[in-house]
Protein backbone atom coordinates (compact mmCIF):
# COMPACT_ATOMS: atom_id res chain seq x y z
CA UNK A 1 0.00 0.00 0.00
CA UNK A 2 1.46 3.22 -0.87
CA UNK A 3 0.25 6.92 0.98
CA UNK A 4 -0.83 9.63 -1.36
CA UNK A 5 -1.62 12.88 -1.05
CA UNK A 6 -3.89 14.46 -3.63
CA UNK A 7 -1.89 17.42 -3.97
CA UNK A 8 1.40 15.93 -4.23
CA UNK A 9 0.42 13.45 -6.40
CA UNK A 10 -1.31 15.80 -9.02
CA UNK A 11 1.53 17.53 -8.90
CA UNK A 12 3.89 14.60 -10.22
CA UNK A 13 1.25 13.53 -12.47
CA UNK A 14 0.89 17.03 -14.20
CA UNK A 15 -2.60 17.46 -13.60
CA UNK A 16 -5.16 19.17 -11.67
CA UNK A 17 -6.13 17.95 -7.99
CA UNK A 18 -9.32 18.37 -8.41
CA UNK A 19 -8.63 15.98 -11.12
CA UNK A 20 -7.28 13.55 -8.89
CA UNK A 21 -10.30 13.93 -6.62
CA UNK A 22 -12.55 13.02 -9.47
CA UNK A 23 -10.66 9.67 -10.39
CA UNK A 24 -11.35 8.81 -6.54
CA UNK A 25 -14.77 9.74 -6.40
CA UNK A 26 -15.48 8.44 -9.49
CA UNK A 27 -13.72 4.85 -8.83
CA UNK A 28 -10.90 5.44 -11.53
CA UNK A 29 -8.49 5.07 -8.87
CA UNK A 30 -9.42 3.61 -5.97
CA UNK A 31 -8.38 4.39 -2.67
CA UNK A 32 -9.13 4.62 1.06
CA UNK A 33 -8.83 8.01 2.61
CA UNK A 34 -7.25 8.07 5.86
CA UNK A 35 -6.67 11.07 8.89
CA UNK A 36 -5.04 14.13 7.07
CA UNK A 37 -6.04 14.30 3.98
CA UNK A 38 -3.87 11.61 2.78
CA UNK A 39 -5.21 8.28 0.82
CA UNK A 40 -4.01 4.86 0.48
CA UNK A 41 -3.61 3.58 -2.60
CA UNK A 42 -2.54 -0.51 -4.09
CA UNK A 43 1.09 -0.95 -5.52
CA UNK A 44 -0.55 -1.46 -8.92
CA UNK A 45 -2.32 1.12 -9.29
CA UNK A 46 -0.20 3.44 -8.55
CA UNK A 47 2.20 1.71 -11.08
CA UNK A 48 -0.68 2.08 -13.63
CA UNK A 49 -0.40 5.83 -13.17
CA UNK A 50 3.10 5.77 -13.63
CA UNK A 51 3.32 3.75 -16.56
CA UNK A 52 0.02 6.09 -18.11
CA UNK A 53 2.04 9.51 -17.42
CA UNK A 54 5.40 8.33 -18.19
CA UNK A 55 6.89 8.72 -14.69
CA UNK A 56 10.25 7.21 -12.94
CA UNK A 57 8.93 5.92 -9.86
CA UNK A 58 12.43 5.77 -8.63
CA UNK A 59 12.78 9.53 -8.57
CA UNK A 60 9.36 9.97 -6.51
CA UNK A 61 9.96 9.67 -2.29
CA UNK A 62 7.37 7.21 -1.22
CA UNK A 63 5.38 6.58 2.15
CA UNK A 64 4.68 2.35 2.15
CA UNK A 65 2.24 0.56 4.76
CA UNK A 66 2.69 -3.37 4.93
CA UNK A 67 -0.53 -4.91 3.84
CA UNK A 68 -2.85 -6.92 1.56
CA UNK A 69 -2.77 -5.57 -1.66
CA UNK A 70 -6.80 -5.91 -1.98
CA UNK A 71 -9.03 -3.08 -1.43
CA UNK A 72 -11.81 -3.81 0.82
CA UNK A 73 -13.68 -2.87 3.69
CA UNK A 74 -11.17 -5.08 5.48
CA UNK A 75 -9.11 -1.85 5.53
CA UNK A 76 -10.54 -1.06 8.48
CA UNK A 77 -7.68 -2.83 10.17
CA UNK A 78 -4.91 -0.98 8.11
CA UNK A 79 -6.11 2.11 9.46
CA UNK A 80 -5.46 1.22 13.28
CA UNK A 81 -2.02 0.47 12.03
CA UNK A 82 -1.85 4.02 10.41
CA UNK A 83 -2.95 5.64 13.73
CA UNK A 84 -0.33 4.21 15.33
CA UNK A 85 2.52 5.73 12.71
CA UNK A 86 1.25 8.27 14.17
CA UNK A 87 2.88 7.80 17.29
CA UNK A 88 0.22 7.97 19.75
CA UNK A 89 2.55 7.29 22.81
CA UNK A 90 1.09 3.71 24.52
CA UNK A 91 3.40 3.61 27.45
CA UNK A 92 1.85 6.97 28.56
CA UNK A 93 -1.53 6.99 27.07
CA UNK A 94 -2.25 3.01 27.85
CA UNK A 95 -6.30 4.18 27.55
CA UNK A 96 -7.41 6.07 25.04
CA UNK A 97 -9.48 8.00 26.93
CA UNK A 98 -6.61 9.74 28.36
CA UNK A 99 -5.01 11.76 25.64
CA UNK A 100 -7.84 11.34 23.06
CA UNK A 101 -10.33 12.83 25.40
CA UNK A 102 -8.59 15.81 25.59
CA UNK A 103 -10.62 18.81 23.38
CA UNK A 104 -7.54 20.78 23.71
CA UNK A 105 -9.79 23.73 25.67
CA UNK A 106 -6.83 25.12 27.61
CA UNK A 107 -8.50 25.37 30.80
CA UNK A 108 -5.78 23.35 32.58
CA UNK A 109 -3.21 25.51 31.09
CA UNK A 110 -5.29 28.55 32.45
CA UNK A 111 -5.77 26.98 35.60
CA UNK A 112 -1.46 26.16 36.17
CA UNK A 113 -0.11 28.22 38.54
CA UNK A 114 3.10 27.40 36.02
CA UNK A 115 1.59 28.02 32.95
CA UNK A 116 4.60 29.81 30.67
CA UNK A 117 7.57 27.94 32.65
CA UNK A 118 10.23 26.21 30.40
CA UNK A 119 7.60 27.62 28.00
CA UNK A 120 5.23 24.63 28.61
CA UNK A 121 1.79 24.00 30.15
CA UNK A 122 -0.80 21.08 30.87
CA UNK A 123 -2.10 20.98 27.72
CA UNK A 124 1.17 21.36 25.32
CA UNK A 125 2.14 17.61 27.75
CA UNK A 126 -0.91 15.81 26.85
CA UNK A 127 -0.47 17.13 23.20
CA UNK A 128 3.07 16.06 23.10
CA UNK A 129 2.16 12.62 24.41
CA UNK A 130 -0.54 12.27 21.90
CA UNK A 131 2.03 13.33 18.91
CA UNK A 132 4.82 11.11 19.42
CA UNK A 133 7.01 13.23 21.34
CA UNK A 134 7.26 11.31 24.35
CA UNK A 135 11.04 11.15 24.83
CA UNK A 136 11.20 15.20 24.33
CA UNK A 137 8.51 15.17 27.27
CA UNK A 138 10.34 12.60 29.72
CA UNK A 139 13.62 14.95 29.08
CA UNK A 140 11.85 17.74 29.96
CA UNK A 141 12.26 19.48 33.61
CA UNK A 142 8.93 21.15 33.34
CA UNK A 143 7.63 17.87 34.48
CA UNK A 144 9.31 17.88 37.58
CA UNK A 145 8.63 21.87 38.45
CA UNK A 146 5.32 21.10 38.20
CA UNK A 147 4.01 20.38 42.19
CA UNK A 148 1.27 17.94 41.18
CA UNK A 149 -1.79 19.93 42.54
CA UNK A 150 -4.56 19.33 40.73
CA UNK A 151 -5.27 22.28 39.63
CA UNK A 152 -5.30 21.24 36.10
CA UNK A 153 -7.21 18.62 36.43
CA UNK A 154 -10.06 19.72 38.65
CA UNK A 155 -11.19 22.41 35.91
CA UNK A 156 -10.83 19.64 32.88
CA UNK A 157 -13.88 18.76 31.74
CA UNK A 158 -13.35 16.03 29.75
CA UNK A 159 -11.69 14.57 33.46
CA UNK A 160 -8.57 13.72 31.70
CA UNK A 161 -6.24 12.37 34.64
CA UNK A 162 -3.38 14.80 34.63
CA UNK A 163 -1.73 14.24 37.37
CA UNK A 164 -1.14 10.49 37.34
CA UNK A 165 -0.33 11.16 33.50
CA UNK A 166 2.49 13.60 34.78
CA UNK A 167 3.40 11.19 37.51
CA UNK A 168 3.70 8.34 35.17
CA UNK A 169 5.83 10.98 32.66
CA UNK A 170 8.71 11.52 35.21
CA UNK A 171 8.44 7.41 36.57
CA UNK A 172 9.56 6.99 32.71
CA UNK A 173 13.20 9.50 33.28
CA UNK A 174 16.15 7.37 33.47
CA UNK A 175 16.71 6.85 37.50
CA UNK A 176 20.08 8.51 37.36
CA UNK A 177 18.34 11.54 35.49
CA UNK A 178 15.82 12.48 38.54
CA UNK A 179 16.27 16.07 39.67
CA UNK A 180 17.58 16.46 42.99
CA UNK A 181 18.09 14.53 45.77
CA UNK A 182 14.55 12.39 45.24
CA UNK A 183 16.03 9.51 43.88
CA UNK A 184 18.65 9.17 46.38
CA UNK A 185 15.78 9.73 48.76
CA UNK A 186 14.01 6.97 47.77
CA UNK A 187 16.67 4.35 47.86
CA UNK A 188 18.04 5.74 51.18
CA UNK A 189 14.16 4.89 52.59
CA UNK A 190 14.29 1.37 51.33
CA UNK A 191 18.42 0.78 52.56
CA UNK A 192 17.98 2.51 56.26
CA UNK A 193 14.54 3.17 56.69
CA UNK A 194 13.92 7.15 55.81
CA UNK A 195 14.59 9.19 53.47
CA UNK A 196 17.59 10.81 55.11
CA UNK A 197 19.30 8.12 56.26
CA UNK A 198 19.16 8.69 59.71
CA UNK A 199 21.05 5.95 61.28
CA UNK A 200 18.84 3.95 64.58
CA UNK A 201 21.08 5.37 67.50
CA UNK A 202 21.13 8.69 66.44
CA UNK A 203 17.21 8.75 66.28
CA UNK A 204 17.18 6.83 69.47
CA UNK A 205 19.48 9.03 71.38
CA UNK A 206 17.62 12.59 69.79
CA UNK A 207 14.03 11.13 71.05
CA UNK A 208 15.93 10.63 74.54
CA UNK A 209 16.78 14.16 74.16
CA UNK A 210 13.33 15.66 73.50
CA UNK A 211 11.76 13.38 75.65
CA UNK A 212 14.23 15.32 78.48
CA UNK A 213 12.81 18.26 77.14
CA UNK A 214 9.07 17.36 78.08
CA UNK A 215 10.59 16.41 81.27
CA UNK A 216 11.35 19.92 81.82
CA UNK A 217 8.28 21.56 80.63
CA UNK A 218 6.20 19.92 83.00
CA UNK A 219 5.98 16.41 81.67
CA UNK A 220 7.80 14.50 84.53
CA UNK A 221 6.89 11.15 83.72
CA UNK A 222 6.89 11.41 80.10
CA UNK A 223 9.17 8.70 78.14
CA UNK A 224 9.04 8.35 74.45
CA UNK A 225 7.81 4.84 73.76
CA UNK A 226 9.97 3.31 71.51
CA UNK A 227 9.21 0.20 69.81
CA UNK A 228 6.68 -0.63 72.45
CA UNK A 229 5.08 -3.78 71.66
CA UNK A 230 1.00 -3.54 71.49
CA UNK A 231 0.45 -0.13 71.84
CA UNK A 232 -2.68 1.03 69.72
CA UNK A 233 -1.22 4.30 67.90
CA UNK A 234 2.12 3.61 65.50
CA UNK A 235 3.20 6.86 64.78
CA UNK A 236 5.46 8.18 61.60
CA UNK A 237 7.42 11.04 60.72
CA UNK A 238 8.30 13.15 58.21
CA UNK A 239 12.12 12.53 58.64
CA UNK A 240 12.43 16.73 58.36
CA UNK A 241 10.94 16.77 61.79
CA UNK A 242 14.12 14.14 63.02
CA UNK A 243 16.29 16.01 60.82
CA UNK A 244 15.94 19.80 61.24
CA UNK A 245 13.31 20.74 63.63
CA UNK A 246 13.11 17.62 66.44
CA UNK A 247 11.10 20.29 68.79
CA UNK A 248 7.83 20.31 66.47
CA UNK A 249 7.75 16.35 67.27
CA UNK A 250 6.88 18.02 71.55
CA UNK A 251 3.75 19.05 69.99
CA UNK A 252 2.26 15.51 69.12
CA UNK A 253 3.73 14.62 72.10
CA UNK A 254 1.50 16.51 74.32
CA UNK A 255 -1.49 16.03 72.63
CA UNK A 256 -0.55 11.84 73.29
CA UNK A 257 -0.16 12.82 76.96
CA UNK A 258 -3.78 14.87 77.34
CA UNK A 259 -5.29 11.95 75.57
CA UNK A 260 -4.11 9.46 77.43
CA UNK A 261 -3.11 7.62 73.85
CA UNK A 262 -1.16 4.45 73.79
CA UNK A 263 1.58 5.09 71.46
CA UNK A 264 4.69 3.94 70.19
CA UNK A 265 7.19 5.93 67.94
CA UNK A 266 9.48 2.52 66.05
CA UNK A 267 13.20 2.80 65.91
CA UNK A 268 13.70 1.88 62.37
CA UNK A 269 11.80 2.67 58.97
CA UNK A 270 9.58 5.48 60.84
CA UNK A 271 9.48 7.51 57.92
CA UNK A 272 5.68 8.44 56.38
CA UNK A 273 6.59 10.38 53.63
CA UNK A 274 6.74 8.24 50.82
CA UNK A 275 9.43 10.44 47.55
CA UNK A 276 8.25 7.25 45.07
CA UNK A 277 4.89 9.17 44.69
CA UNK A 278 6.94 12.03 43.53
CA UNK A 279 9.46 10.36 41.23
CA UNK A 280 6.51 8.34 39.72
CA UNK A 281 7.96 4.73 41.54
CA UNK A 282 5.11 2.19 41.99
CA UNK A 283 7.75 -0.52 42.57
CA UNK A 284 9.82 1.67 45.26
CA UNK A 285 6.56 3.05 46.97
CA UNK A 286 5.67 -0.55 47.74
CA UNK A 287 9.03 -1.17 49.43
CA UNK A 288 8.36 1.55 51.64
CA UNK A 289 4.63 0.97 52.60
CA UNK A 290 5.84 -2.81 52.70
CA UNK A 291 8.93 -1.54 55.58
CA UNK A 292 5.51 0.37 57.67
CA UNK A 293 3.64 -2.51 57.10
CA UNK A 294 6.08 -4.94 58.81
CA UNK A 295 6.61 -2.34 61.44
CA UNK A 296 2.85 -2.77 62.26
CA UNK A 297 3.05 -6.51 62.18
CA UNK A 298 5.91 -6.63 64.64
CA UNK A 299 4.70 -4.56 66.90
CA UNK A 300 0.99 -5.41 66.87
CA UNK A 301 -0.24 -2.16 66.92
CA UNK A 302 -3.27 -1.63 65.50
CA UNK A 303 -3.69 2.00 63.69
CA UNK A 304 -1.14 3.44 61.79
CA UNK A 305 -0.74 7.48 62.05
CA UNK A 306 0.46 9.05 58.89
CA UNK A 307 2.45 12.27 59.73
CA UNK A 308 0.25 14.86 57.63
CA UNK B 1 -1.44 0.32 51.15
CA UNK B 2 -4.41 -1.89 50.92
CA UNK B 3 -4.08 -2.28 47.25
CA UNK B 4 -0.36 -4.51 47.93
CA UNK B 5 -0.78 -6.00 51.37
CA UNK B 6 -4.30 -6.70 50.96
CA UNK B 7 -3.77 -9.25 53.92
CA UNK B 8 -1.67 -7.34 56.23
CA UNK B 9 -4.19 -4.79 56.34
CA UNK B 10 -7.05 -6.21 57.40
CA UNK B 11 -5.36 -6.31 60.83
CA UNK B 12 -4.82 -2.41 61.04
CA UNK B 13 -6.24 0.97 60.47
CA UNK B 14 -4.47 3.59 58.55
CA UNK B 15 -5.46 7.13 59.93
CA UNK B 16 -4.80 11.05 58.93
CA UNK B 17 -3.43 13.71 61.20
CA UNK B 18 -7.07 15.14 61.07
CA UNK B 19 -9.05 11.65 61.32
CA UNK B 20 -6.56 11.64 65.20
CA UNK B 21 -7.46 15.51 65.93
CA UNK B 22 -11.25 15.12 65.16
CA UNK B 23 -11.88 11.76 67.29
CA UNK B 24 -9.78 13.36 70.26
CA UNK B 25 -11.52 16.27 70.26
CA UNK B 26 -15.21 14.88 69.53
CA UNK B 27 -14.95 11.96 72.44
CA UNK B 28 -13.43 15.02 74.48
CA UNK B 29 -10.23 13.16 74.99
CA UNK B 30 -8.58 16.92 74.68
CA UNK B 31 -9.88 19.77 75.49
CA UNK B 32 -8.93 23.04 73.82
CA UNK B 33 -8.99 26.90 74.97
CA UNK B 34 -10.35 28.65 72.68
CA UNK B 35 -9.08 32.43 73.93
CA UNK B 36 -5.65 31.78 73.36
CA UNK B 37 -5.66 32.76 69.79
CA UNK B 38 -7.85 35.95 69.65
CA UNK B 39 -6.52 37.09 66.32
CA UNK B 40 -7.79 36.36 62.55
CA UNK B 41 -6.74 32.67 61.41
CA UNK B 42 -7.12 31.29 58.16
CA UNK B 43 -6.69 27.65 56.58
CA UNK B 44 -4.42 26.39 54.24
CA UNK B 45 -5.97 23.71 52.11
CA UNK B 46 -2.96 21.27 51.25
CA UNK B 47 -3.43 19.93 48.07
CA UNK B 48 -2.75 16.50 48.87
CA UNK B 49 -5.41 16.24 51.90
CA UNK B 50 -8.08 18.32 49.56
CA UNK B 51 -7.69 17.88 46.02
CA UNK B 52 -5.82 14.90 45.34
CA UNK B 53 -7.40 13.10 48.21
CA UNK B 54 -10.64 13.52 46.87
CA UNK B 55 -9.59 12.77 43.55
CA UNK B 56 -7.60 9.59 44.96
CA UNK B 57 -9.79 8.17 47.75
CA UNK B 58 -12.98 9.68 47.10
CA UNK B 59 -12.69 11.76 50.55
CA UNK B 60 -11.17 14.93 50.47
CA UNK B 61 -10.50 16.62 54.00
CA UNK B 62 -12.20 19.91 53.72
CA UNK B 63 -14.46 20.95 56.78
CA UNK B 64 -12.53 18.56 59.05
CA UNK B 65 -9.56 20.79 59.59
CA UNK B 66 -11.36 23.85 59.47
CA UNK B 67 -13.70 22.42 62.41
CA UNK B 68 -10.39 21.97 64.97
CA UNK B 69 -9.11 25.84 63.23
CA UNK B 70 -12.66 27.25 64.84
CA UNK B 71 -12.23 25.36 68.04
CA UNK B 72 -8.87 27.03 68.97
CA UNK B 73 -9.22 30.32 67.14
CA UNK B 74 -12.82 31.22 66.47
CA UNK B 75 -11.97 34.19 64.55
CA UNK B 76 -11.74 32.55 61.13
CA UNK B 77 -11.45 33.96 57.59
CA UNK B 78 -11.17 31.21 54.44
CA UNK B 79 -9.27 32.85 51.50
CA UNK B 80 -10.67 32.51 47.92
CA UNK B 81 -10.63 30.26 45.73
CA UNK B 82 -10.18 27.58 48.71
CA UNK B 83 -11.07 23.81 49.56
CA UNK B 84 -11.00 21.90 46.08
CA UNK B 85 -10.04 25.26 44.18
CA UNK B 86 -7.36 26.12 46.61
CA UNK B 87 -3.75 27.53 45.15
CA UNK B 88 -0.94 25.00 45.48
CA UNK B 89 1.65 26.37 48.25
CA UNK B 90 4.25 26.12 45.24
CA UNK B 91 6.09 23.19 47.37
CA UNK B 92 4.60 20.06 46.39
CA UNK B 93 5.41 17.33 43.91
CA UNK B 94 8.76 17.08 45.77
CA UNK B 95 10.18 20.06 44.63
CA UNK B 96 11.88 21.01 47.98
CA UNK B 97 14.08 17.86 47.13
CA UNK B 98 14.93 19.74 43.42
CA UNK B 99 16.98 22.57 42.58
CA UNK B 100 14.12 24.28 41.16
CA UNK B 101 14.09 27.20 43.55
CA UNK B 102 12.82 29.60 41.50
CA UNK B 103 9.70 27.98 39.99
CA UNK B 104 8.29 27.08 43.68
CA UNK B 105 8.82 30.53 44.82
CA UNK B 106 7.14 31.93 41.45
CA UNK B 107 4.62 29.23 41.57
CA UNK B 108 3.90 30.79 45.65
CA UNK B 109 3.02 34.07 44.22
CA UNK B 110 -0.86 33.34 43.98
CA UNK B 111 -1.06 31.81 47.68
CA UNK B 112 1.13 34.91 48.50
CA UNK B 113 -1.64 36.80 47.61
CA UNK B 114 -4.29 35.36 48.74
CA UNK B 115 -2.83 34.98 52.38
CA UNK B 116 -1.84 39.17 52.25
CA UNK B 117 -5.81 39.45 50.99
CA UNK B 118 -7.29 37.43 53.69
CA UNK B 119 -5.22 40.12 56.05
CA UNK B 120 -5.23 37.00 58.40
CA UNK B 121 -2.76 37.12 61.28
CA UNK B 122 -2.29 33.36 61.37
CA UNK B 123 -2.43 30.58 58.92
CA UNK B 124 -2.84 26.68 59.79
CA UNK B 125 -2.47 23.54 57.27
CA UNK B 126 -1.73 20.40 57.82
CA UNK B 127 1.58 19.49 55.72
CA UNK B 128 5.18 19.80 56.15
CA UNK B 129 5.96 21.41 52.67
CA UNK B 130 2.89 23.95 53.02
CA UNK B 131 4.13 25.36 56.24
CA UNK B 132 7.89 25.12 55.25
CA UNK B 133 7.32 27.03 52.32
CA UNK B 134 4.76 29.79 54.03
CA UNK B 135 7.42 30.26 56.77
CA UNK B 136 10.75 30.31 54.80
CA UNK B 137 9.81 31.23 51.04
CA UNK B 138 6.52 33.38 50.85
CA UNK B 139 6.61 35.17 54.19
CA UNK B 140 9.99 36.24 52.96
CA UNK B 141 9.98 36.41 49.35
CA UNK B 142 6.63 38.27 49.28
CA UNK B 143 6.52 40.50 52.57
CA UNK B 144 3.80 38.79 54.39
CA UNK B 145 3.21 39.97 57.94
CA UNK B 146 1.90 36.44 59.55
CA UNK B 147 2.60 33.54 61.28
CA UNK B 148 2.30 29.86 60.54
CA UNK B 149 1.47 26.73 62.69
CA UNK B 150 0.71 23.16 61.81
CA UNK B 151 -2.57 22.04 62.74
CA UNK B 152 -1.33 20.03 65.81
CA UNK B 153 1.07 22.75 66.66
CA UNK B 154 -2.02 25.02 66.95
CA UNK B 155 -4.09 21.80 69.31
CA UNK B 156 -0.89 21.50 71.34
CA UNK B 157 -0.51 25.34 72.36
CA UNK B 158 -4.53 25.34 73.07
CA UNK B 159 -4.54 21.93 74.87
CA UNK B 160 -6.35 22.66 78.20
CA UNK B 161 -5.24 19.60 80.39
CA UNK B 162 -2.34 21.65 82.03
CA UNK B 163 1.08 19.99 82.19
CA UNK B 164 0.51 18.70 85.97
CA UNK B 165 -2.80 16.23 84.63
CA UNK B 166 -1.27 13.87 82.64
Amino acid sequence: MIVIRVGELADHLGVHRNTVRNWINGGKLPARQMAGKRYLITENDFARLCREFGIDRSSLKLKYLPGSPVMSREMTCQEKDVAEIGGRSARLLPDADWGDACVTCGSCAGACPISGVDGMDPRKAIRMAVLGREEDLIASQWPWKCTLCGKCEEVCPMNVEIVAFLRRVRGLRDRKKVPGSLQKGVLMCLEKGNNLGIPREDFIALLQEMGREMRDEGYPDFEVPIDRPGANLLVTLNSKEAFAEPAAMKSWWKIFSAAGESWTLPSQCWEGVNWGLYTGDDEAMKGIVGNLVANMVRLGCRTLLLPE
Amino acid sequence: MSRWFQEEAKHFKVISVIDLLVDYLQKGRIRVDSSRHPELTTYHDPCNYGRNSLKAFGQGYFEEPRWIVRQCAPQFVDMFPDREGSYCCGAGGGIWATPFKEERVYHGRLKARQLKQSRARWVITSCHNCRDQIVSSLCKEYDLDLGVKYLWELVADSLVTGPAVS
